[in-house]
C-alpha cells in the first residue's frame, strides 16, 4: 500500500491539450506504458469527462465506448478512472456504459459550489458498487470554508474521497496548505488534490497538499494537460521518492511512460506561455487556453484581457460560449 | 378480498420479540394509535408489530400510518396498507392540525434519518422536524384521548461518542458543533426533545423519548449511505467489500422486530419525560461485521481497508447504553447480529426478485 495514491489523467487532461483528438492508438500505448509503471489510477476520456463531446466544448476524435475499451484492454494492474460531470454525462447513457465497460472508479466533478448536483451519480456509482470520489473544480473561487461544506456534500452522498482541482492553476502554496488543512481536519475520506501550472507552481502546491495531508494527487506526464499542463507525474514521482514518500511506482517505468507519451501522444510539450500566466492570474480555466487562442485571434483582441475580463465574471467550465461574447464586447470597445 | 400474509420469518421474529411483553402492552388493545412519518422504516416496522398483535393475539388496536405519502405504502406493502383495521393519511406533519379522534397512543417518527437528504437540503429537514414536532404537540394539546406520546429521536443527539466510552447512556450530554450545516439534523431532534419536555411541562403532556442507534434487517434500503446496507448490497452483487480507515470504526445493530417491541413498550410504559436508547449494546467493528457479511454468501467476497498505508484515523463509535430500558422496562435484545444479517439480506434479495 502506497503513502501517496497517484491518479494519472494523462489521457484526459490531456486531451484538453489536443483538442479532444487522442486516438485508441495512444490510449492503448500509454496505458501499456502506466500499468508497466504500476500507477495506480489512470483516468482517460474527453477532456470535460464523460459525455463531453460536443460542439461547444469539442468534439472527441473517437467516442467514449472506444476510448475506455482501448484502455481497459492494456490496463491489468492500474484502475481504470474516469470524469463526470453531471449534466454532460447522464446516468442512463454514460454512467451504465462505464460501468459495463469495466471502468474502477468515478470521479464525480462539478463547479466548487454546485455539490448538490453530484448526488444521484455519486449515490448511483456507489450502488454499483464502483469506487466513488467526488471532486470540486475551479476550487478557488470559493473560501476554504465553503469548500469544506461542499466536500462534506459529497462525502454525505457517499464520496470515498474528495478531490480539490486548481482547474485554473492560480493557488500558490499557502492557499492549498490552507484549504487541504480544512478538509483534511473536518472530512473522515481521503482529501486530494489537482493542480495545474499556469504560474509555475504545480509541484510545490501537490507538495504543499501532501504535506497538509493530501493522501491523492494527480500528474500527469510532462504535465500533458489544460493550458500549461498538470503537475508533471514524473516529476512529482521523483520529488515524493526523495522524500521517502511511497507512491508504489517504478521510478524508471513512469520516466518511460512519460518518454512514450512525449514521442507518441504529445504533439506540443506543455509551456508557460503568456496566455497561460494571465489565465492564471485570472482565475479562468486552464481549458479555455485554446479557445481564447482561437478567438483571440480570430476577433483581433489581447488574448491577456480577454482572460481578464472572463476572469472578472467569473466564467465556468461549461461557459466556453462566453468567450466569443467576450471577445465581440472587447472589440467593440476598442473601436 | 383476501389480504396477503404477513412475511414468515417477520412473524416467527416478533413473536420471538413480542412474546416476553404481552401483558405490558395490554393497553393498547382496543385503542387507536397514531404513527406520524409512518410509512419509513420505523413506521413499517410498528406496523407490521400492530399487525401481528392483532393477528395472533387480538388486540384489535386501530392503527392510522401519516406520511406525505402515505397512500403509496399499501401498494408496496399490501399486507399492511389494506388491512381495515389500518389507515394511511397523506399528511406533512408540518401541516398536521388535528389527531385523529380517539387516537391515544402517537409515536412520531416523521423525518429522514438520511445523511444525504441531511446534506442537500438542511433547512428542510430542520423545518420537519422542527415545525413538525411543534405542530404535533399542539394538536396533541387540543387532543382530550392522547395516553401518551412516544418522540423518536436519535443517538445523534450526544455528538461523537468517545472512544473510550463503550457505550453511551441517556445521561452524557455530549458535544455538537452548531455551526455546521452537518449539525441540521442531531440540533433539531436535540429542539425536538427540548420541545416535548416544555410542553410536557406546561402543557402536561405525557411524553417519552427512544434515541435510535443503527438497526439492520428488512425494509432497510440498500441504497442508503450507512456501512451495513452498503456491505449487504455489494456482498449481494458479489463486489469487494471496502471500508474507510483501518476498519476499526465500531457500530452496534439491532434487529427491527427487538426495535419495534422496544417502542411499543415504550409507548405504553415509558416514564413521562423520559428517554430510552434503543439499540443493540454489543458493537463491532466495521472490519469484523464486513467479515460475517462476506462470510454468509456462497463465492468468496475480499475486503479491501483503506488503500493509503498512512490513512489519518478516521474511527468512530456508536454503542448504546440500555441499561436503562433493562433496569425500568425489562427490555432486552433477543437477536444477535448474524441473524439480524441474514434476514436483510434475505429480504434484499426477495425484494430484488
Amino acid at each position: 500500500m502506497p503513502d501517496i495514491l497517484i491518479s494519472d489523467p494523462t489521457l484526459r487532461d490531456g486531451n484538453h491539450a489536443v483538442q479532444h483528438q487522442l486516438n485508441a492508438h495512444q490510449i492503448a500505448a500509454y496505458c501499456m506504458a502506466a500499468d508497466r509503471a504500476g500507477i495506480p489510477v489512470v483516468e482517460v476520456g474527453h477532456g470535460n469527462g464523460l459525455g463531453a463531446s460536443s460542439m461547444q466544448v469539442g468534439e472527441s476524435a473517437i467516442d467514449d465506448a472506444t476510448m475506455l475499451r482501448a484502455a481497459r484492454e492494456h490496463l491489468v494492474s492500474s484502475k481504470l478512472a474516469v470524469h463526470v460531470i453531471p449534466g454532460f454525462a447522464t446516468i442512463k447513457r454514460d454512467l451504465a456504459l462505464a460501468i459495463d465497460l469495466g471502468v474502477d472508479v468515478f470521479r464525480i466533478g462539478c463547479h466548487c459550489t454546485e455539490a448538490d448536483i453530484t448526488q444521484r451519480h455519486i449515490s448511483h456509482c456507489r450502488q454499483m458498487g464502483k469506487e466513488v470520489y467526488g471532486v470540486l473544480m475551479m476550487s478557488h473561487m470559493a473560501s476554504p470554508s465553503l469548500l469544506r461544506d461542499e466536500a462534506l456534500k459529497m462525502q454525505s452522498y457517499g464520496a470515498e474521497a474528495v478531490v480539490i482541482m486548481d482547474s485554473a492553476g492560480t493557488y500558490l502554496p499557502d492557499q492549498v496548505t490552507e484549504r487541504i488543512s480544512e478538509l483534511v481536519d473536518r472530512l473522515g475520506v481521503p482529501i486530494g488534490f489537482h493542480a495545474h501550472n499556469n504560474l509555475g507552481m504545480a509541484i510545490a502546491n501537490s507538495l504543499a497538499a501532501v504535506k497538509a495531508g493530501a493522501q491523492i494527487v494527480d500528474g500527469t506526464a510532462r504535465g500533458f494537460g489544460a493550458g500549461a499542463g498538470n503537475a508533471q507525474l514524473e516529476v512529482l514521482v521523483a520529488v515524493l521518492h526523495r522524500l521517502g514518500i511511497d507512491t508504489g511506482i517504478d521510478l524508471y517505468g513512469v520516466l518511460d511512460a512519460a518518454d512514450l507519451a512525449e514521442r507518441e501522444i504529445i504533439p506540443k510539450l506543455p509551456t508557460i506561455n503568456s496566455v497561460s500566466v494571465v489565465s492564471g492570474l485570472a482565475g479562468v480555466f486552464s481549458g479555455f487556453s485554446t479557445h481564447v487562442s482561437r478567438i483571440s485571434t480570430e476577433y483581433q483582441v489581447d488574448p491577456r484581457d480577454l482572460f481578464f475580463e472572463l476572469g472578472r465574471r467569473g466564467v465556468v467550465a461549461g461557459q466556453e460560449d462566453v468567450i466569443i461574447e467576450v471577445a465581440i464586447q472587447l472589440q467593440r470597445s476598442k473601436r | 378480498m383476501r389480504l396477503p400474509s404477513q412475511n414468515e420469518s417477520i412473524t416467527s421474529d416478533l413473536n420471538c420479540a413480542i412474546e416476553p411483553h404481552l401483558s405490558a402492552l395490554a393497553p393498547l388493545r382496543n385503542s387507536e394509535l397514531l404513527v406520524t412519518g409512518g410509512t419509513g422504516f420505523v413506521g413499517s416496522w410498528v406496523a407490521e408489530a400492530v399487525a401481528y398483535l392483532n393477528d395472533h393475539h387480538s388486540f384489535e388496536t386501530r392503527l392510522t400510518l401519516q406520511s406525505p405519502r402515505a397512500s403509496q405504502f399499501a401498494r408496496r406493502h399490501p399486507h399492511l396498507g389494506r388491512r381495515p383495521e389500518f389507515q394511511l393519511q397523506d399528511i406533512d406533519v408540518r401541516n398536521l392540525l388535528e389527531l385523529p379522534r380517539q387516537a391515544a397512543w402517537v409515536i412520531h417518527a416523521a423525518a429522514s434519518p438520511d445523511a444525504r437528504q441531511h446534506a442537500s437540503d438542511p433547512t428542510r429537514i430542520i423545518e420537519t422536524i422542527v415545525s413538525g414536532t411543534s405542530a404535533l404537540l399542539k394538536a396533541a394539546v387540543r387532543s382530550s384521548d392522547i395516553r401518551r406520546i412516544l418522540n423518536v429521536s436519535s443517538g445523534l443527539v450526544y455528538g461523537a461518542q468517545p472512544l473510550q466510552l463503550e457505550r453511551v447512556p441517556e445521561t452524557y450530554f455530549g458535544s455538537l458543533d452548531p455551526s455546521s450545516f452537518t449539525a441540521a439534523y442531531a440540533e433539531s431532534k436535540r429542539l425536538a426533545e427540548t420541545l416535548c419536555a416544555s410542553y410536557g411541562s406546561q402543557y402536561r403532556l405525557p411524553i417519552s423519548t427512544a434515541r435510535m442507534f443503527a438497526f439492520v434487517g428488512p425494509y432497510q434500503m440498500l441504497d442508503r449511505p450507512w456501512a451495513v446496507n452498503n456491505f449487504v448490497r455489494d456482498a449481494i452483487q458479489g463486489s469487494n467489500l471496502r471500508i474507510h480507515g483501518d476498519g476499526l470504526t465500531v457500530r452496534s445493530y439491532m434487529y427491527p422486530a427487538d426495535m419495534a417491541t422496544w417502542l411499543l413498550v415504550m409507548l405504553v410504559r415509558g416514564q413521562d419525560g423520559s428517554a430510552y436508547n434503543v439499540g443493540h449494546p454489543d458493537g463491532v467493528t466495521l472490519l469484523s461485521l464486513a467479515e460475517k457479511i462476506a462470510g454468509m454468501r456462497p463465492k468468496e467476497i475480499r475486503i479491501q481497508t483503506d488503500v493509503l498505508r498512512e490513512a489519518r484515523s478516521i474511527r468512530s463509535r456508536f454503542v448504546p447504553d440500555v441499561a436503562k430500558a433493562g433496569r425500568e422496562l425489562g427490555l432486552s435484545a433477543r437477536f444477535d447480529l448474524d441473524t439480524s444479517i441474514r434476514r436483510m439480506m434475505d429480504w434484499a434479495t426477495s425484494e430484488a426478485c
